[in-house]
């Protein structure tokens, strides 16, 4: 899965350790996520896409395989 | 560092050296040689490495951060079912070759440390392999 989390971080001008406070994870969860190496939860995914104000299919890419 | 976290420090260690002193004197040097070594030393390994750990939960708790998410967890669940499994096949071991142990606390105490030895290890593991395929 391929996330644009660090994308939207630097648009919004959001520091990892700020989401992850925001979002009330460890700032090493933003960290696995942005490498695309954890699936988040459907509460994470839906917290994150309120900080950035998207829909989580804009932020979370699924990859079919 | 400040004098707090100096002095904590200091007494710490002194706490550590008072209790080695102790078990030297009650039951001798003898208790330092071979397998009684690795168990001194991978107590005092794990003892240094909880208690790092632990100040910098504080730090993290007292900072107003997040301890423990889904993330932790996971990990620290699977860690710990991968460290039950292979522990079971440690403990055959243990017993297999019991005769090499000098005595049955040497063998119970030095198997208790391999298996949190082994839950590190596995946690460690795990971290690092997380993917998104699971």
């Amino acid at each position: 899965m391929k996330t644009r989390i660090k994308e939207l971080r630097a648009r919004d001008n959001i520091t990892q350790l700020d989401l992850a406070k925001k979002v009330g994870v460890r700032r090493e969860t933003i960290v696995f996520l942005e490498k695309g190496k954890y699936n988040p939860s459907l509460r994470l995914a839906y917290d994150i896409s309120v900080v950035f104000k998207s829909k989580i299919e804009e932020i979370f890419i699924f990859d079919s395989e | 560092m400040n004098t707090k976290r100096k002095t904590l420090m200091i007494t710490s260690i002194l706490i550590t050296f008072v209790i080695l002193g102790f078990i030297v004197s009650e039951r001798g040097t003898k208790l330092f040689q071979g397998l009684n070594l690795f168990i001194f030393t991978a107590i005092i390994v794990i003892g240094a490495i909880v208690s790092i750990v632990t100040i910098k939960k504080n730090r993290e708790k007292k900072a107003g951060l997040t301890i423990e998410d889904e993330l932790s967890i996971k990990i620290k669940y699977k860690a710990g079912y991968f460290a039950y499994l292979y522990s079971m096949y440690m403990w055959l071991f243990i017993f297999l070759f019991k005769d090499k142990f000098p005595n049955i606390e040497s063998m119970l105490g030095g198997g208790v440390l391999l298996s949190a030895i082994i839950f590190g290890i596995t946690k460690f593991i795990i971290k690092k392999e997380i993917n998104d395929k699971e």
